[in-house]
């Protein structure tokens, strides 16, 4: 297999929120700039977010300021964030939403023309910024406008296969071409991963088709450390049904703008989880509480809990949820008159790549920003911490890449790498029978829903684990694609993302088995209780002599601890 | 496969292997609530591997699932399919296949990154940047925008003119940004190079957007309105057009009698049923009295008393469409106050243009004028007929006979522009000897509106001779429609091409004919 290779300076793998604002800010420390999509320029998971970005402007609440947004953002993170981190988080997501704006966002305004804000779930003021319930896709744009401004080579629909590393360092990446099929080798001076999530690991999500969590497994195989991978946020809310829309998410918007949950018998019953927060009580928590509700029996027809806005005025729903207005009635559902049908979707991998606050991770020339980061959120992220955190940590891997680039020359690439990956691709092609990668998609989706999901017990993670195990070794080397060709061949695509996805969901389950306690979004049903003695601590995944290590480590602290550690 | 399966024909072409794109027809079981993107993905995981297609967030948010459904261009996440109804799927046109379903935008994006689609600024904003609630307002109609290129693909206009036409996509961001008051750049200029008066205003794009962006009324003529008050609009070709509105309250000259000076200011009948005002609008009025008369009389044999006030004047559609706001205001103003002296509740017009201007358009104006909507409420005269007076209750049996195959088009404004599709042929149908025959892309834009007849005439016949190859190609002795541009436009290219047996009516002038054949 013949391929191309393209040297850049800095390679910024993702274009959602996080790539696309490293893209720029590399950029404007004068460097070449190579931006790979894996879908199409602004079509990232990103366009999806909905109910905002969080930033202490106060200008709705003013007793609000930086270091009420760090505690908030500590405790709904079950105290094992990073604490240097969060500072970060907290103090500069301000100025990145500014810099938004200064791009040309239009986020929504308060009477005296100042950005307005929205109350969500488990934070002390209303700083939650917005545009009407399609934030993520105001932010998407703004940046899809900045990115053309600039001189950024964005080259779209590429999946990276694997990363270059040698000796500690990555010095590119290589990709295939959806357009062409055909094999693309980058040489960069630094790379920053920003691919987002991987929801998609799980058979309900609210997570886009793109979101197999293809990051966190060419990381760990290039010997980057992972962390917390064992929290996996399951959003309170997604859509039940119809079948196709199962696990969409219903923005926690909807519970900021005044929307209740009930049960089945009317009952609000967040007042038996959370009197004190009701619906605006985490989402770990208001998750659990759906779930319950539902297990227990006390879940509608299709299996969910009512989220009922019918109470507002219908030009507030308008004005300020058109697109769940939108979603609902595509459904038949007018949420004006009647209540949405909504259960628990898995939303967001807290856990990710370790990065320090340069974005850097534990590999030289290598950067990561957004959801693929871990140590941000901790245990449980904040709805509206993720779209701030693209900002402020894309802005700072592009910095520090760019920066990193300029001192450093072109390496060397072990072509052996790329050959590796073109053997993979001819061996998968010509293999004439065996099993298509949707098959054990579907296989392992289903298995982490059911095992490794809301509620988890030593055994099932065990079995879970071991079923893991059993597909990579048995159905891996079977994979077979109906299509012999290469152009825009989905399937063969698919093998490398469900390879990917089997190595993401060993981490999650091996580390939901390894932390024996309930924290955050991780809840053992043989361990339900939060315990600071022992567990006050981030289990750390690497990849040692070819095996999956896994490390329990003391959580960075810089102010706060919590009782009993 | 149970009973109810969906039959689905795709579009299936790899460049590299395949001589040429074919179909495969699929059977794909039917759930409740599925959408088109089940059925594809039902396709690639239990039939063909090697289907090629894109999709991401399957919520409508993302833009990446654009094809042509059942002719028509839409996001395939948000596609209910039809339990019994086939499905044909083909890949957007104007962009090259890159596989089946998958083409490649390059083409669009390319043109779009040559219009600076982003802010500029000349210096950097304050921070915190005060931007006043009402300066977003604007800017935020027509910001949802997901980039899927449906509207560029289903634009007629694009079809006939890319070159000339940038498309409603990028007209779009030209608007988002002159609305947007920190911009800097000369964007109404670059939208007026690049085709802001080639918008025939059909709506077509509105009609496939995901997200339902009114891009003629809220981008093309607002920024039209800006282009006048500027000096570039309106075109020659348009000018006097309105400069005769503003002389005589027509926007055509007097040719011959018009049908105001022929007709009484009350047309009374035994025990009326009804009673309306009528709006003749400019071209029935001046041009086309025969089909007024023909109203009237379809009127009276359905027991309507009608009142025709003479102080009515045009309804500015002209100036509403190239953007020249004052004019239109003032005809607003004239034609509210004739009509409301008539205490009259309701109002018809068999020109789709006016029906559309006085529904759409006046109330937003009798709103700064009067803070309140018109007393009076607007029907095109086909709906008046079906959904007011009800076809049950029409005289049917005094329509004669008329032996004549005929088929139906839409009139941009009509369709598009009331939601009124149904209700013309419905009174079509009524009549007895008549063959109808749905011709292809009904609904497609004929080319006479938005001002493009009158200010670019070759784009504008460029538009009707697609149009009239499906009318031809239908084997109709007649086209009915119901809009006095739409007539004049189809009986023009249908002579040029010389196909002047095929005659042109509007639904009255059919009825009235089978009317007349009775006594």
């Amino acid at each position: 297999m013949t391929y191309e290779t393209i040297d850049t300076d800095v390679l910024v793998i993702g274009a959602g929120g996080a790539g696309a604002r490293a893209a720029i800010e590399a950029a404007n420390h004068n460097v070449m700039v190579t931006l790979l999509s894996k879908e199409l320029l602004g079509k990232a998971h990103t366009c999806m977010a909905e109910g905002g970005v969080n930033a202490t402007f106060a200008n709705v609440d003013p007793p609000d300021n930086w270091e009420v947004h760090f505690k908030d953002t500590i405790e709904g993170g079950a105290w094992i964030n990073n604490q240097k981190l969060v500072e970060i988080l907290t103090r500069e997501a301000c100025d990145r939403i500014m810099d938004l704006e200064e791009y040309g966002a239009i986020f929504d305004r308060t009477p005296e023309g100042k950005i307005m804000q929205r109350p969500f779930g488990k934070q002390t003021y209303r700083r939650t910024c917005y545009a009407a319930d399609r934030t993520g896709h105001e932010m998407m744009v703004t940046l899809t406008e900045e990115i053309r401004r600039r001189d950024v080579d964005v080259m779209e629909e590429v999946f990276v296969t694997n990363l270059l590393a040698k000796d500690n360092q990555v010095q590119g990446a290589v990709g295939i071409s959806f357009k062409t099929g055909s094999l693309l080798v980058f040489k960069a001076k630094a790379t920053i991963l920003a691919s987002g999530g991987g929801g998609r690991v799980y058979k309900i999500t609210s997570n886009a088709a793109q979101d197999t969590g293809d990051g966190y497994a060419v990381a760990y195989h290039a010997g980057c450390r992972l962390l917390d991978m064992e929290m996996v946020q399951f959003h309170p809310t997604g859509m039940v049904f119809p079948e196709s829309h199962r696990g969409c998410l219903v923005t926690e918007g909807v519970r900021g703008e005044g929307g209740l949950l009930k049960n089945i018998k009317g009952e609000r019953f967040m007042q038996r989880y959370d009197a004190k927060r009701m619906e605006l009580a985490g989402r770990d928590v208001v998750a659990r509480a759906n779930a319950t509700e539902i297990l227990e029996g006390r879940g509608t027809e299709h299996g969910g809990v009512y989220l009922d806005v019918t109470h507002l005025p219908p030009h507030i729903i308008e004005e300020r949820l058109p697109t769940m207005l939108e979603q609902f009635l595509d459904v038949g559902v007018d949420i004006r008159k009647e209540p949405m049908e909504v259960a628990p979707t898995a939303h967001h991998l807290m856990g990710g790549v370790e990065i320090n606050e340069n974005a850097e991770t534990t590999l030289k020339g290598m950067y990561a920003a957004g959801e693929i980061a871990g140590g941000v959120h901790g245990g449980n992220r904040l709805g509206g911490n993720a779209l701030a955190d693209t900002q402020v940590f894309g802005k700072r891997a592009g910095e520090n890449a760019a920066m990193f680039a300029k001192k450093s020359s072109m390496p060397i690439i072990d072509r052996s790498q790329v050959e590796k990956e073109a053997n993979k691709i001819s061996t998968i092609l010509e293999r004439k029978e065996g099993i298509r990668p949707h098959e054990i998609k579907n296989r392992l989706q289903t298995l982490m829903w059911d095992k490794v999901g809301i509620f988890r017990t030593g055994q099932e993670l065990q079995e879970a684990v071991q079923a893991i195990e059993e597909m990579k070794a048995k159905d891996l080397p079977r994979l077979f694609v109906m299509d012999k060709h290469t152009r825009y061949n989905k399937e063969l695509i698919e093998t490398f993302e469900i390879e990917n996805m089997l190595t993401i969901a060993e981490m999650i389950a091996k580390a939901a088995l390894m932390r024996e306690e309930s924290r955050g979004a991780h809840f053992r049903k043989d361990f339900p209780k939060t315990d600071n003695k022992n567990w006050f601590a981030n289990i750390y995944i690497q990849k040692k002599m070819g095996q999956m290590t896994l490390t329990k480590l003391p959580v960075v602290v810089t102010t706060l601890k919590p009782e009993g550690a | 496969m149970p009973e109810d399966a969906v039959q689905v024909k795709v579009f299936r072409y790899n460049p590299d292997t395949d001589k040429e794109p074919h179909y495969e027809t699929y059977k794909v079981p039917y759930t409740q609530g599925m959408v088109v993107l089940d059925v594809l993905n039902y396709i690639s995981e239990h039939y063909d591997g090697s289907l090629a297609y894109r999709w991401a967030c399957r919520a409508g948010q993302c833009g990446s699932c654009a094809m042509i459904i059942n002719g028509k261009p839409r996001a395939a996440c948000r596609t209910l399919v039809e339990k019994g109804k086939p499905l044909t799927i083909t890949p957007l046109v104007q962009f090259p296949v890159v596989k089946d379903l998958v083409v490649d935008y390059e083409r669009g994006t390319r043109r779009l990154v040559k219009i600076k689609p982003y802010v500029q600024r000349l210096k950097s904003p304050s921070r915190p940047e005060i931007i006043s609630k009402e300066d977003i307002v604007d800017v935020k109609e027509i910001r949802g925008c997901i980039e899927c290129w449906a509207c560029v693909s289903a634009c007629p206009v694009v079809g006939e003119a890319w070159q000339e036409f940038a498309g409603p996509l990028i007209h779009r961001q030209l608007a988002r940004l002159k609305l947007d008051k920190r911009d800097t750049e000369e964007r109404v200029k670059t939208a007026f190079i690049e085709g802001l008066y080639d918008c025939t205003t059909c709506k077509t794009c509105v009609e496939v957007c995901p997200k339902k962006i009114d891009i003629p009324g809220k981008a093309i003529e607002k920024m039209r309105a800006i282009a006048v008050k500027e000096g570039l609009g309106p075109l020659e070709g348009q000018k006097p057009f309105i400069e005769a509105i503003e002389r005589t309250g027509r926007s055509v000259e007097r040719q011959s009698t018009p049908l105001l000076e022929q007709v009484p200011d009350v047309i009374d009948v035994d025990d009326p049923i009804d009673e309306v005002a009528f709006f003749t609008g400019c071209l029935v009025d001046y041009r086309l009295q025969s089909t007024g008369f023909n109203a009237l009389e379809v009127l009276k044999r359905n027991r309507i008393k009608v009142h025709i006030p003479k102080a009515q004047s045009s309804c500015a559609s002209p100036a509403f469409r190239s953007g020249v706001v004052d004019l239109a205001h003032q005809q607003v103003k004239k034609n509210v106050d004739a009509l409301e002296k008539l205490g009259i509740t309701k109002v018809i017009s068999l020109c789709a243009g006016c029906a559309m201007t006085m529904k759409n358009d006046f109330p937003a104006v009798t709103k700064k004028i009067y803070n309140r909507e018109p007393n009076y409420k607007v029907y095109d005269f086909t709906e008046y007929l079906v959904r007011e007076v009800g076809i049950d209750k029409l005289n049917i049996k005094d329509l004669g006979e008329i032996k004549m195959k005929v088929t139906y088009h839409d009139p941009c404004h009509l369709n598009r522009g009331q939601g009124i599709h149904d209700e013309p042929r419905q009174l079509i149908k009524l009549i007895p000897g008549i063959t109808f025959i749905e011709m292809e892309e009904a609904d497609r834009c004929c080319g006479s509106g938005g001002g493009v007849r009158t200010g670019r005439r070759p784009l504008s016949m460029a538009l009707a001779r697609r149009k009239a190859e499906f009318i031809i190609k239908s084997g109709a002795d007649a086209v009915i429609t119901e809009c006095p541009f739409c007539l004049i436009q189809i009986r023009d290219i249908l002579n040029q091409l010389g196909y002047q047996h095929i005659q042109v009516y509007n639904v009255p002038d059919l009825m009235a004919m089978a009317y007349n054949k009775t006594k």
